[in-house]
């Protein structure tokens, strides 16, 4: 009993961790982002000479630019780790899939069997011809 | 018609173009703002794009989390379509038994037509393989 408890409460956790995962990156693309434009001004009143203030903004656009595009790639892969929650767990989806797949077999295999009938009607029909002839006939 | 199953993973699947998109937009806003002649009007733009596909990029993945938490049991599922393949299979056998079997009465029409040619009999009939002679009524 524990046992069924504790699997449902580590997919809890697992949803928790990607709402997690999902407000941490769009607020490190924000925040990146807003912090890149604030350097783009490029006025500071700063103590360092205007050439190693430079080298510094354009280090420090370098790391946040970075970090803009691995919060992206964090986010198509929460994408595609939700793609794949959703096809081993969302059973509605699932059972709609399965059900579906059922039918579209049973039909294909009614109209195979529906197709082998005619066939036998067909050759009924020309065997009777045959055999009238076959017995009629005076080679036996 | 889109099925229940496809349209959700369709969603993620414009989801991930949104999230190229968002990303490409803050490019061309940095892209606009080096310029010597940056156009003002043109950076707005596309940081106005970037907040509007990050913002719904953000609700529509709360959204599908959610959905999740409703739909998720901590169980496997244990369904299949192994029944219904399975009978397809066995009619597809039965199928190919009934054309090997037409494919061998061709193939025996086809010889005995070859051997009747072979030896016509005298009074014409050209009914089956060899007729012995002196079978006459």
């Amino acid at each position: 009993m524990s046992g069924a408890r504790a699997l449902p409460q580590s997919k809890e956790a697992l949803l928790k961790s990607y709402r997690t995962r999902l407000k941490d990156d769009v607020k490190s693309m924000l925040e990146n982002f807003e912090e890149i434009v604030k350097l783009a001004k490029g006025e500071h009143d700063t103590q360092l000479s205007r050439m190693t203030q430079c080298e510094q903004d354009t280090y420090e656009m370098h790391v946040r630019a970075a970090n803009i595009v691995r919060a992206g790639e964090s986010l198509m892969k929460l994408v595609s780790d939700i793609k794949q929650y959703l096809i081993l767990n969302d059973f509605p989806s699932v059972n709609e899939a399965i059900t579906q797949n059922s039918k579209l077999f049973r039909t294909k295999q009614a109209e195979c069997d529906q197709k082998l009938m005619s066939l036998r009607d067909d050759m009924a029909a020309d065997l009777y011809d045959l055999e009238e002839e076959y017995y009629s006939s005076l080679n036996k | 018609m889109m099925t229940a199953p496809m349209e959700r993973i369709q969603v993620l699947d414009s989801i991930e173009k949104d999230i190229i998109t968002c990303l490409h937009s803050a490019g061309q806003v940095f892209v606009e703002l080096s310029k010597e002649k940056s156009s003002l009007k043109q950076a707005e733009n596309h940081t106005q794009t970037f907040l509007k596909t990050l913002s719904s990029v953000e609700n529509k993945l709360t959204e599908q989390i959610n959905y999740l938490t409703q739909v998720s049991t901590g169980q496997p599922h244990e369904g299949s379509g192994y029944a219904s393949q399975k009978v397809l299979q066995m009619a597809w056998h039965r199928l190919e038994h009934a054309r090997s079997r037409v494919n061998e009465l061709e193939r025996l029409k086809l010889k005995h037509i070859q051997g009747g040619r072979r030896n016509i009999p005298p009074n014409g009939q050209g009914f089956g393989g060899s007729v012995p002679p002196g079978s006459t009524t």
